[in-house]
């Protein structure tokens, strides 16, 4: 039952990079307890979607609100109220997992316990005897996991993910799909970003279709349903406007 | 304050696991330990050298025998500078500069090296003391260690990461700004030891606490220069090559352009140049040695009168001696006139050459630390002065004698008539006329005094380097 409460809103939201446009006005907005999936392909501005309600990219026109503030306003709060999960898990090469979780959540101001820690670790099928190793040896997956571990353990409201299940394994993808059905059967918010339609359609409440930095097209998932993942395809491959 | 030391900590684990930066600072501990200690013992050295030399030479003076003081205005007397306390760290122009002076009549010396080993028994590496290790090395080890502290985070993109936690990217600067402070501190420890041991020997603490401090503003001077790149730069490649080209600028180059645009807008005459034009104005004051020089006339003439005498050999002094005494001090003045030139020209170049610290910390530093060591020009030239007073003191001490104990008969006949010598000679225990010299560096308030405008220079690059650091850091960017 998703609440009416806006949790991400973006209102004609315009950015230009390197000269270009790369996102040209577009709107929409994600609820308490939604997951939305905004799919495209390759520099559609998915991920420029994303960092403009992290406050990393100046605006061109429009707003991004995160809880109803401006982003603009009040980036560290915005920060603060999101976890974050970059495309290629960014952690650090020469720390183990744990000093890694413990690093980031005290920038994030909470001290993660041990406890925790190893909880959030078993959640997303961490080896155990790979825990104490520097991340420098570890795979895409593996350190994509750390990174997930992360985001659980901030324990915020809101959840960006942008390619949350580039480099895990099809078990893996499906036990972290899981996981986000939780999370957002918690109340969290998660907005993911991602050109995985069938991934999309089995986690989503709603999905935006980005192409060329407009969003063309919404799916939703009928009451107690998914959404109908040949017509996300169909509209996905084609180049005309839902 | 938790996040900046959160980010201090992380930055001093990554440098503890990188080799590379480990590896660099041993080098630098290394290369500044050993630098430290030949300095250390190498000053000590000529320091117990000079003490010595010193008074042996005084006491040579001592034991002449009895003799025409004339002859000991010839024998002369040695004077020699001892090193400061924290020469040992930096002993500035001292190695340029000369630290002893043979004193005589009738001419002022230049100084010259006072022991024979040492400048070049060190060959050319004389010139690698501790302060130029941290002058010109330690930058770079600074470059190495700060240069990567952010784009190094934006490379890999663990900035987003960091930034998404909630924390603003002062707060990020903040963090890698404490840990390159506290890298320079640790930096700063040979210079605290070198500080204390010079204190042990006799400096202020305070000269000592004034040196460190320079050496911590200039470092830091150099880590926020760092930190600043690494914000604005997108490579980490770009920040290292920038960096590397502004440490060539700052502490080869521009100092390099200062020294030369001093030479070229105030140039000092050379001395066969200046001696040339000199012997000729010195020519024109007559020869002391002969009462018969025209250029004396006038002083016979108003002796004579003075005295109401006819002739120079009913005079109650020695015409001789008088002649010599009143010769001596125009001759003096003369000479003083030259010195006191040449050394307005080289406080004007030395000023010039201060004055480009305001485009270089490097030399805004090396003029600070020598003021604050007392190895600096103004010390040198008070040692010139210092010593041309005491040449003057004895050698005019001497002439009194010779006027007032040696009579003029017995004077001129003395190179023919052996017991008219015997009446030239005087007691030995007369040249006790001679002052103790031990030249003392200027007071720690002096010297503080003249190094204000380099420290100044130096507090406005890091107030300059901190406000830009500040604000880029404020609109960081991934």
């Amino acid at each position: 039952m998703l609440s009416n409460r806006l949790r991400l809103q973006a209102e004609e939201l315009r950015v230009i990079r390197g000269g270009k446009e790369v996102l040209k006005g577009i709107t929409f907005a994600v609820a308490i307890g939604e997951v939305y999936g905004l799919l495209g392909g390759n520099g559609a501005g998915k991920s420029t979607t994303l960092l403009t309600f992290l406050g990393f990219l100046d605006l061109a026109g429009g707003n991004a609100r995160v809880n109803d503030a401006l982003v603009s306003e009040d980036v560290v709060a915005a920060r603060r109220s999101i976890a974050y999960l970059p495309e290629s898990a960014s952690l650090y090469e020469h720390l183990n997992a744990r000093e890694n979780l413990r690093y980031f959540l005290g920038l994030a101001g909470s001290a993660g316990d041990d406890e925790s820690m190893e909880a959030a670790l078993d959640r997303v099928a961490l080896p155990a005897e790979a825990r104490d190793r520097r991340l420098a040896d570890y795979s895409k997956g593996m350190r994509q996991k750390v990174a997930i571990a992360l985001a659980i353990l901030r324990n915020t409201d809101t959840l960006l993910l942008d390619e949350p299940t580039s480099g895990l394994d099809p078990t893996a993808i499906d036990e972290f799909h899981d996981l986000v059905r939780t999370l957002a059967d918690d109340g969290k918010t998660v907005l993911m970003v991602t050109h995985d339609v069938y991934g999309a359609c089995q986690v989503a409440d709603r999905i935006g279709l980005l192409r060329d930095g407009r969003l063309v097209g919404e799916f939703s998932a009928p009451a107690g349903g998914r959404i109908d993942t040949e017509a996300v395809h169909r509209a996905f491959s084609s180049r005309e406007a839902v | 304050m938790s996040h900046v030391l959160l980010l201090a900590k992380e930055e001093w684990r990554f440098w503890l696991r990188s080799n590379l930066a480990l590896s660099a600072a041993i080098l630098f501990l290394v290369l500044l330990v050993t630098t430290a200690i030949l300095t250390t013992v190498r000053i000590a050295e000529e320091r117990h050298a000079r003490e010595h030399h010193q008074e042996k030479a005084e006491s040579t003076f001592l034991a002449q025998p009895d003799r025409h003081p004339h002859r000991m205005v010839h024998y002369g007397h040695y004077v020699f500078r001892t090193p400061s306390p924290l020469a040992a760290f930096d002993p500035g122009l001292d190695s340029v500069t000369g630290q002893s002076m043979f004193l005589e009549g009738h001419q002022q010396n230049s100084a010259t090296f006072a022991v024979s080993g040492a400048s070049a028994d060190l060959g050319e590496f004389a010139w690698l003391t501790p302060a130029v290790v941290y002058q010109l090395f330690a930058p770079l080890l600074i470059i190495l260690l700060g240069h990567g502290a952010v784009v190094r985070e934006r490379e890999s993109s663990t900035l987003a990461t960091m930034l998404a936690q909630g924390i603003s990217g002062v707060t990020v600067l903040y963090g890698k700004a404490l840990a390159l402070f506290a890298a320079i501190l640790l930096m700063l420890v040979p210079l605290l030891v070198s500080g204390g041991a010079a204190v042990g020997r006799g400096e202020t603490v305070l000269a000592a606490i004034l040196m460190v401090a320079v050496y911590f503003l200039y470092l830091s001077i150099w880590g926020l220069l760092a930190l600043f790149l690494s914000v604005l730069s997108a490579r980490r490649a770009t920040a290292l090559a920038t960096l590397t080209a502004l440490w060539l600028a700052l502490t080869l180059l521009l100092p390099s352009l200062a020294v030369s645009n001093a030479a070229r807008f105030l140039p000092i005459a050379g001395q066969i140049e200046t001696g040339l034009v000199m012997l000729s104005d010195l020519r024109k004051l007559g020869d002391g040695h002969n009462v018969n020089d025209p250029a004396f006339d006038r002083l016979r003439r108003d002796l004579l009168k003075q005295y109401g005498v006819e002739t120079v050999e009913e005079l109650p002094v020695n015409l001789r001696g008088v002649v010599a005494e009143y010769s001596e001090s125009r001759l003096t003045d003369k000479l003083n006139e030259y010195a006191d030139r040449r050394m307005a020209m080289e406080q004007k170049q030395a000023a010039l050459l201060a004055r480009h610290g305001w485009l270089s910390p490097l030399l805004a530093t090396a003029d600070a630390s020598r003021a604050i060591a007392a190895t600096d020009l103004n010390n040198h030239q008070r040692f010139l002065k210092e010593a041309e007073a005491l040449r003057f003191d004895f050698v005019q001490g001497l002439n009194r004698l010779h006027a007032s104990k040696l009579a003029y008969i017995d004077d001129i006949k003395r190179s023919s008539d052996q017991q008219a010598e015997k009446r030239t000679r005087v007691s030995g225990e007369n040249w006790k006329l001679l002052k103790d010299f031990r030249f003392k560096p200027d007071d720690v308030g002096t010297r503080a005094g003249n190094a204000w405008p380099s420290v100044l220079a130096l507090l406005v690059w890091f107030a300059v380097l901190s406000i830009a650091s500040v604000r880029a850091a404020g609109r960081i960017r991934l």
